[in-house]
Order: C-alpha cells, then sequence, then structure tokens
C-alpha cells in the first residue's frame, strides 16, 4: 500500500501539462474546471483527514475547508511548486490546527458519530485479515487500542510526519516541503514519532 | 555499527530513509548480531501491524463532501448563485415571452404595412397612439369578394402607472405583480422593489407568503431579505421556523438559520436539536449546534 501511495505521489509531483492546463482554467473561473481538478485530489485528501483526525466528522470539515480554500486563493497559486504540494500544504496545515486543539481539549471520545450512529473508531480500521476469527479479530482490536493511545502521545507534528510517510508514503523531502521545512527536520521528527510509538506499543507485538 | 545504533536506525532503515552507508552498516552488523536481528523482526511486525491499523473513511463520506463542497462554493461565490438563480427564472420567462416577440413582429409588420398605403387619416389614428406600446391578437382571417382580406384583432393597450409605494393604489398592484403565478420574474422584480418597505404590514404578509409559497428560489431569496431587519418580529420567527424545516434550497434554509439565530431563543431549542439529526446541511447543522451551545442546551434529543 505504501508502495503505489509512494508511486502515485511520484506521478502527481512530476510536471503535468493538463493540470497546469486545468489550474489556469479555474484561475480564469470555469466552476467544472474546479470540480475536476477537486476529483482528481479529494479522495487523497478525505483519507488523509481521516486517517489523521480519526473522525469522520472533522475529515468532513477539514476537506471542505481544504477545498474552499484553494478554491479562494486559487488565483494566488503561482506554479512554483507542484500543485499537489501546494494543496497539501493546505490540508496539513488544517489537519495540524484540529491536532492542536484537540491536544488542548484533551478529548478523544472511543466512539464517534456517523451517519449510521455511533460506532467504535477502532472498527473503522482497514481490517482484512481477522476476517472470521474472533481471537485475531479480538487480538486487532486490542492492538488497534494501543495503536490509537501510542498515536495520542505524539505532538501534532509528529503526528503529521509519521502519517505523511507511514500511511500516505512520502519521502521525506517531500515532507520537509509540505511542512515547510528541511529533509533534515523532517527525519528527526520521524524518528522521535517511531521511538514514542515503539515505546507506548510496548512488548505488544 | 553498535547495537545501540542499529536499533535507533531501525525505523528509518525499514522507510529507506538512510543513506546508502548507513543502511550498509545496519545489514552488517544485523548478520552478524542474532539479539539484533530478533530486535529488528520484531520492529518489522510492528511496521506490518500499523499498516493494517490504516483508518478508512465510511462508504459514501466521499460523496457527501463533494456535494456539502459543491454547495457551499455556489453560497460563496454570490455571482454564480445570482447567474443560476437568474437564469432558473429567466428560462419560463424567456420562454413565455416567445409567443409575445412573434406577435410584436406581426403587429410590426402590420403597421407598417398600413403606413405605407400613405392615407393621412390612418397616419393621424396611429401618430396618437405611436408612443404606447401595444399587443395584438389575430382572431380570424378571412378573404372578401373583392380580393382583399380581412383580419380581425385584438389589441392590449400597455398602461403605464407612476407612483410612489406610500401611495395605496401603487402598492395594491404591486402587491398584485408579488403574486403573479404566471411570471417568475415579475415577482422577482416585484419582491426586490417591495422588501424595502416590510414595515407595512400588507407588504411583510406579502414577504411571508412569497417565502413560504414562492416555487422559485430567488423570489424567496428576496423574500428573506426584506424580512431581515424584521426577523425577531413572532409571525416572522414562525415563517422562518418553518423555512428552516421544510425548504428544499440549503441556501434558502442557511439564510434562514443565520436570522433565526442571530439573538438567543429557548423557543428555538426543540426545533435545533431536530435538525441536528436530520438537517443534510453542514453549515445549517453547525449553525444549530452553536446556538445550541450559547444556550446552554444539550446538542442532541433523548
Amino acid at each position: 500500500m505504501a508502495l503505489s501511495a509512494a508511486a502515485a505521489v511520484s506521478a502527481r509531483l512530476a510536471p503535468n501539462i493538463e493540470e497546469a492546463e486545468l489550474i489556469r482554467a479555474v484561475q480564469q473561473g470555469d466552476q467544472s474546471a474546479f470540480e475536476t481538478l477537486v476529483r482528481s485530489y479529494d479522495q487523497s485528501v478525505l483519507g488523509l483527514a481521516m486517517n489523521l483526525l480519526r473522525s469522520p466528522e472533522d475529515a468532513r470539515d477539514a476537506y471542505q475547508e481544504a477545498f474552499l480554500r484553494v478554491y479562494k486563493n486559487i488565483h494566488s497559486f503561482r506554479f512554483d511548486c507542484s500543485f499537489y504540494t501546494w494543496l497539501y500544504r493546505i490540508v496539513t496545515n488544517i489537519c495540524l490546527d484540529h491536532l492542536r486543539k484537540r491536544k488542548i481539549r484533551k478529548e478523544e471520545p472511543a466512539q464517534v458519530e456517523t451517519s449510521e450512529g455511533p460506532i467504535d473508531r477502532t472498527y473503522m480500521i482497514e481490517e482484512d485479515r481477522a476476517a472470521g476469527d474472533p481471537e485475531r479479530s479480538l487480538w486487532n482490536r486490542q492492538l488497534g487500542s494501543r495503536i490509537f493511545a501510542a498515536l495520542e502521545e505524539l505532538t501534532p507534528r509528529e503526528r503529521m510526519v509519521f502519517e505523511l510517510r507511514h500511511y500516505q508514503g512520502m519521502r521525506l523531502r517531500a515532507i520537509g516541503e509540505i511542512l515547510d521545512t528541511t529533509e533534515e527536520a523532517a527525519k528527526n521528527c520521524l524518528f522521535r514519532a517511531t521511538q514514542k510509538m515503539r515505546a507506548g506499543l510496548g512488548d505488544f507485538v | 555499527m553498535t547495537c545501540e545504533s542499529v536499533s535507533e536506525l531501525a525505523d528509518l532503515y525499514l522507510y529507506g530513509e538512510l543513506a546508502g552507508q548507513e543502511e550498509d552498516g545496519i545489514e552488517q552488523h544485523l548478520h552478524g548480531c542474532a539479539a539484533c536481528r530478533t530486535a529488528f523482526d520484531r520492529q518489522r511486525a510492528v511496521h506490518r501491524s500499523l499498516d493494517a491499523m490504516r483508518m478508512a473513511p465510511p462508504p459514501n463520506l466521499l460523496a457527501e463532501c463533494r456535494q456539502d463542497l459543491f454547495r457551499a462554493k455556489q453560497i460563496r461565490n454570490p455571482k454564480s448563485e445570482i447567474r443560476n438563480l437568474f437564469f432558473e427564472w429567466w428560462r419560463p420567462l424567456a420562454l413565455s415571452a416567445r409567443p409575445i416577440g412573434a406577435l410584436a413582429l406581426v403587429a410590426l409588420g402590420f403597421f407598417s404595412s398600413r403606413l405605407t398605403l400613405r392615407d393621412a387619416n390612418l397616419t393621424a389614428n396611429l401618430a396618437s397612439i405611436a408612443g404606447e406600446p401595444i399587443s395584438s391578437t389575430i382572431r380570424s382571417v378571412q378573404p372578401d369578394a373583392s380580393g382583399h382580406v380581412q383580419i380581425a384583432l385584438d389589441e392590449t393597450r400597455r398602461r403605464l402607472v407612476t407612483g410612489s409605494l406610500n401611495d395605496g393604489n401603487i402598492e395594491r398592484l404591486m402587491l398584485a405583480a408579488a403574486k403573479d403565478a404566471g411570471n417568475d420574474g415579475l415577482r422577482v422584480e416585484s419582491i426586490e422593489i417591495l422588501k424595502g418597505h416590510a414595515t407595512s404590514a400588507d407588504v411583510r404578509d406579502a414577504l411571508l407568503t412569497a417565502l413560504r409559497n414562492d416555487p422559485n428560489p430567488g423570489v424567496r431569496f428576496k423574500a428573506l431579505e426584506g424580512l431581515k431587519g424584521i426577523a425577531s418580529q413572532p409571525e416572522v420567527r414562525k415563517t422562518l421556523t418553518f423555512v428552516l424545516q421544510n425548504d428544499q434550497n440549503p441556501g434558502v434554509r442557511i439564510q434562514a438559520i443565520d436570522l433565526l439565530t442571530q439573538r438567543q431563543d429557548t423557543a428555538l431549542v426543540g426545533t435545533l436539536q431536530q435538525l441536528v439529526s436530520k438537517e443534510s446541511n453542514s453549515y445549517v447543522r453547525q449553525r444549530c449546534e452553536r446556538a445550541l451551545e450559547e444556550m446552554n442546551a444539550s446538542v442532541g434529543t433523548f
């Protein structure tokens, strides 16, 4: 999964003439071009927000805020970086704000509200190994709880770097560019995050 | 490389973020150190477990997000909204205008041909009405024995009336125009003019009726604008609440919730609580939640 995500990222970082035309059309007020642009990226944006914020409602808010900011500020996009990087700067800033507010509130309820009613967070993980095996399922749920707790111990920035590297498969150089820092600083951040994760999981695995 | 540094760098190694020399150092050390190999295998297992804990968005969330975004974008782009509204009410207007245009052409041809007769009396007769537009409907055509054609026309003459809205007759005409079911454009224009006079009881009632019943959202938007200044009146709040619960247009509902929550009103608590669970528009839901929090009321119903 990480490899395919990394390949997708590389493809998006490469110059893309069609995309540039699409962005220019949006800058000139073409509504359908905006919708096309949104549909090109919104699945990965929602996936990132969902995995980071671990709440469908927060992910939904982050999605909406991110693309409305894109819509409002696209005229200032000057093609001096890839659109993907520019978009991810917006999304990561919004998600970092969410994480920081959450740190202050110190709230992360075990259940989340969805349109289908309240559900346990750990049921929302992508789990395919445990199908039909109750013991394995229980073990997975316990591991999930431990991982959530370990993730909670990371600072918002560590959480972000960990997410972008581990789940989005991005290289540290690209992460540095998105988070407006150096590759070395992103590497140090990832190092701290993995150390904390390892300590948090203890001898569970 | 020492056991300690291998342990520290194992994660970065697994992410492929080490320089070639460091990678070589780790691999050489693991090859010769059984304890580090065991610890490294454990670390690799942790990575695999983390992969499996990726959280997927619930089904339909992406579709819902797109729907919310494209709606919200329209609301934040009043230019496009106005353009859409214009086309929405212009379409029936344009369709209904087609026969009128055709008739105007017939009338133009008719009068032009008569003018070419150079009949002095007729010219004088036409001159007297030249400043007043006439719409004509041809009722019948019949040839006569002399080879001419006899055409029967119904003519409707337009009359211009000018006056202030303070004039009762003018206001009555405007109120009638605001209810003209066959002409969306006329209703939009009428409500646009009337909305500045919502202090008159009759105008206020017309705005409330339009807001509650008019099928054209453009008319309902105009009515909402007219009611902004008197949104605290009980009758207005009642209609706004009705609209908030029943209007199909999210833009209208958004304006309604904004007006209703300008001030705290505990009578709204039940309605807001219901809307939190059933409203499809996220902005309206958030406004409901915020208003409930400001009133120290619970967000959900129990």
